[in-house]
């Protein structure tokens, strides 16, 4: 394990080379306006530089790469806060308190605590990711079907707590999004399901398109003109443009659980960088000693989900470096990458390909660090967006809205799609349905689909393999307990109650 | 009031906006050249999934190869159109009718989306190139499995294998595989072949059908075993493993890297790419940069090879979809 520190010292003297720390700068830049830019995420970002990176030298390129990665978690939060727009689909959850607290002119600590969640949640990935990357893959394949559907369900039972006020309204929003979560081709008989003959249809619906439109656009048709407007505007102070420190050591518990939550999630093959933010907001507000603030502008609720989606992206890359596996989207066009650059993605690359493996881990502490500079830089600057009028912002931001989702496909048709989510994400707003629930359905139900469906197809539909595997029983009784105590402890509270009336009487 | 009328006025200015994007976006047609000063403009190589994967990999490195050579007068661009599983970028491809500038890759779904009946579009409905190079596929399991060969399999109960996708090469041959031996494993499609390699070395899984490239990654690294191959002979990469023909199987299925144009092309247009694609396909460059870097095996079909081997492909995918029940 130490010799791991010794190679990585190796490593960042090789990443401080001119190229690779210009390749670094480029992509991180890249990667924190992709991020920015509703709709185009890692995975776009990644792809759209790959053709160009591949003509740099190996190292120079993949770094390029990577900092896009990561530099596309910095950048999705921003628009998040300040617009309520999540800048991709990781930043979802951040939107739910990141933009209450622009609203209410805190867009500066708000902004301020997702770069150091981000920076935080991405230190602690890396440290485990140079510490034990090939212990934790090993650990990460332990996951297989059954053990994935137990993590759903368990999740599932967390987000509960997300619905909001009216648990029938917001079991309603959660089933909507599980029915467009099976939208496209059937992951296991390959029929296409509920695509109205639309052949634009089979890949599914992206996540982006539907959180753009669900929270972005539905907040823009919403918007009354008065908000925002400059007397109103006139009583934020000018510190509050600023990163708060105070408030984001407060935030201390929500970045470590934010930061371990996202990391082991993001190592599992097929689970993601969005679930891990779900599940880490979730967690947050189960743990609070204040869960009604969440929602409202908590600064917990920017913590946790921002933590959790950077150190996912070194969760994520752990298969890939380790094994050879591509875990999600944005590391398969990576592996794309390394593979084009001449280098076998596989279980012997840190044995043959030491040195180069070592840099380019080496060139994300220090893109890590570049990120950090750039965004505080411009926090004060992207601020002072949350006082502009929104009958001047609005335009611009839908205009770009329309270019970024149509750069992810090159499709008019996800352009129309989004405007739908958008009349969708309105229509419930005014309806009184948290748009929440509709995400997180869309996030986990496929998960959960494939998880079960898979274990049936081995067990041949015996339903006691679920209990067998001690990973999955584990999971399951944790849930229990948890779906249970609450319940538990207000019958304990009504006959304590019940006693303390008696005993008045 | 004031309320309700910024609201209008917000969504008469998403559709002014919407009106403007769609304007900017209107597709470029492609004109039709003469055949005496072909290729005289910019060639167009259109992949029809994403960046970063197996047929952009393929199409990328073709593109560069024929840049070092120096094969065309004109530059060729590479542009990914991907959705609706391959039928965005096929139907593309066939909208171009008639014009010898724009090119294609064949990949599984070439034949399966077409077969489902949702894209109106055939391997018919375009004119086949050449081939320039052939994947087989590797049966292996981990390298502590109890299953040493083929004979293990139709001996064992209650195997498993992963397949990348529910209809795919891999799903293909694994069905080809229970008919041919009689063994009654069960067929478990996942979404990417990164995720059947994780659950097969996590032990969810017995058995895979994968890629050269990523299944001798393993082997060497000593964490698998490969039991058989399906191309009809043996793999240069893998001498002691035995084909499936020579066990007395009938499962010959190779994943062909061929090119392909609009229907209705010039005559004279296919000849001069089968010249270009013969050079590419016999020149060192391919061979390091693409062949061997991936552990595919070296040919070149023409044309009329390759249009049979297209058909041949396409029989074998209705017939495993037939009995999948996916089309009647």
């Amino acid at each position: 394990m130490f010799d791991s520190w010794y190679l990585l010292a190796d490593g960042l003297v090789a990443a401080s080379q001119p190229n690779v720390l210009a390749a670094i700068m480029v992509g991180a830049i890249i990667g924190l306006f992709i991020g920015a830019l509703p709709g185009l995420g890692p995975t776009a970002g990644v792809a759209i530089l790959l053709p160009v990176a591949v003509s740099f030298d190996g190292t120079s390129a993949i770094a390029a790469l990577g900092a896009v990665y990561y530099g596309a978690q910095y950048g999705g939060a921003v628009t998040a806060i300040l617009l309520g727009i999540p800048g991709d689909a990781s930043a979802t959850m951040t939107v739910i308190d990141g933009h209450k607290l622009a609203r209410n002119g805190k867009a500066g600590a708000a902004l301020g605590l997702s770069i150091a969640a981000s920076f935080i949640g991405g230190l602690i990935g890396l440290l485990l990711l140079t510490a034990f990357a090939t212990t934790i893959a090993r650990a990460a394949i332990a996951f297989g079907p059954i053990e994935m559907t137990a993590l759903m369900i368990f999740s599932l039972s967390l987000v509960s707590v997300l619905g909001g006020k009216d648990l029938n309204k917001a079991m309603m929003s959660l089933f909507l999004g599980l029915f467009i979560g099976t939208i496209g081709l059937d992951p296991m008989i390959g029929l296409p399901r509920f695509d109205f003959g639309e052949v634009r249809l089979f890949d599914g619906i992206e996540f982006s398109i539907i959180a753009v439109g669900l929270f972005g656009l539905a907040e823009m048709y919403a918007t009354p003109p008065s908000i925002g407007k400059p007397e109103e505007a006139s009583r934020f102070r000018f510190r509050e443009l600023f990163p708060d420190v105070r408030a984001t050591l407060q935030c201390w518990r929500e970045l470590g659980s934010g930061s371990l939550i996202g990391f082991f999630i993001g190592i599992l093959p097929g689970a993601g960088a969005t679930a891990a933010t779900m599940i880490a907001y979730a967690f947050a507000k189960r743990t609070s000693k204040h869960p009604e603030r969440f929602g409202h502008g908590a600064l917990e609720g920017v913590a946790a989900p921002e933590a959790a989606n950077n150190s996912a992206a070194y969760g994520n890359m752990i298969p890939m470096f380790a094994l050879g596996i591509p875990g999600s989207g944005t590391t398969a066009v990576l592996m794309g990458g390394l593979l084009m650059i001449g280098l076998q993605p596989g279980p012997m690359l840190f044995q043959t390909q030491s040195a180069f493996v070592w840099t380019i881990f080496g060139s994300f502490y220090i893109g890590n660090l570049a990120l950090v500079a750039i965004t505080i830089v411009l926090t004060p600057i992207l601020a002072t967006c949350a006082f502009v009028r929104p009958s001047f912002l609005f335009p611009g931001v839908i205009a770009i809205i329309a270019f970024g989702i149509f750069g992810i496909n090159n499709s008019m048709f996800e352009v129309m799609l989004v405007i739908g989510f958008g009349i969708l994400g309105y229509l419930m707003m005014k309806l009184d349905y948290p748009p929440v629930p509709l995400v997180l359905g869309m996030i986990l139900g496929p998960i959960l689909e494939r998880g079960i469906r898979r274990t049936l197809v081995a067990s041949d539909g015996d339903l006691s393999v679920f209990f067998k595997s001690p990973i999955a029983l584990v999971i399951l009784l944790i849930t229990l307990v948890l779906v249970v105590s609450p319940w538990l402890v207000s019958q304990r509270a009504k006959r304590q109650a019940d006693v303390a009336n008696t005993i008045a009487k | 009031m004031e309320k309700h009328e910024a609201r209008k006025g917000m969504k008469r200015r998403m559709l002014l906006a919407c009106g403007a994007v769609l304007l900017v976006m209107q597709p470029m047609l492609g004109s039709v050249a003469r055949a005496d000063d072909y290729p005289n403009k910019t060639m167009n190589y259109i992949v029809a999934f994403g960046v970063g994967g197996g047929s952009d990999i393929i199409a990328r490195t073709m593109v560069k190869v024929i840049d070092e050579k120096k094969l065309i007068p004109v530059k060729m661009l590479v542009e990914n159109r991907p959705g609706g599983s391959g039928a965005i970028g096929y139907s593309f491809i066939n909208s171009q009718k008639g014009d010898p500038y724009y090119l294609g890759g064949v990949g599984v779904s070439f034949f399966t989306t077409p077969l489902l009946g949702k894209m109106p579009l055939s391997y018919r409905d375009f004119t086949p190139l050449a081939a320039i190079a052939r994947s087989p596929y590797i049966l292996a399991v981990t390298a502590d499995s109890d299953i040493k060969s083929i004979d293990d399999i139709k001996k064992a109960t209650g195997l498993t294998i992963g397949t990348a996708g529910a209809v795919s090469d891999p799903a293909l041959l694994s069905h080809l595989l229970n008919k041919e031996t009689g063994a009654t494993i069960k067929v478990v499609p996942y979404d990417g072949e990164g995720e059947v390699m994780a659950a097969v070395l996590g032990k969810h899984l017995d058995l895979l059908f994968g890629n050269p490239n990523e299944i001798l990654e393993q082997v060497n690294a000593g964490a698998m075993r490969a039991l058989a191959v399906t191309s009809a002979e043996r793999m240069t990469s893998l001498p002691d493993v035995p084909s499936f023909s020579e066990l007395g199987y009938d499962i010959v299925h190779t994943q062909l890297r061929g090119i392909i144009m609009p229907k209705d092309v010039p005559a004279e247009a296919v000849s001069y790419w089968e010249g270009i694609l013969k050079t590419v396909a016999e020149s060192p460059e391919w061979r390091t940069q693409y062949v061997d870097r991936f552990n595919e095996i070296p040919i070149f079909l023409d044309s009329k090879a390759f249009e049979a081997e297209i058909a041949a492909t396409s029989a074998r995918y209705e017939t495993l979809m037939r009995e999948l029940g996916l089309i009647k």
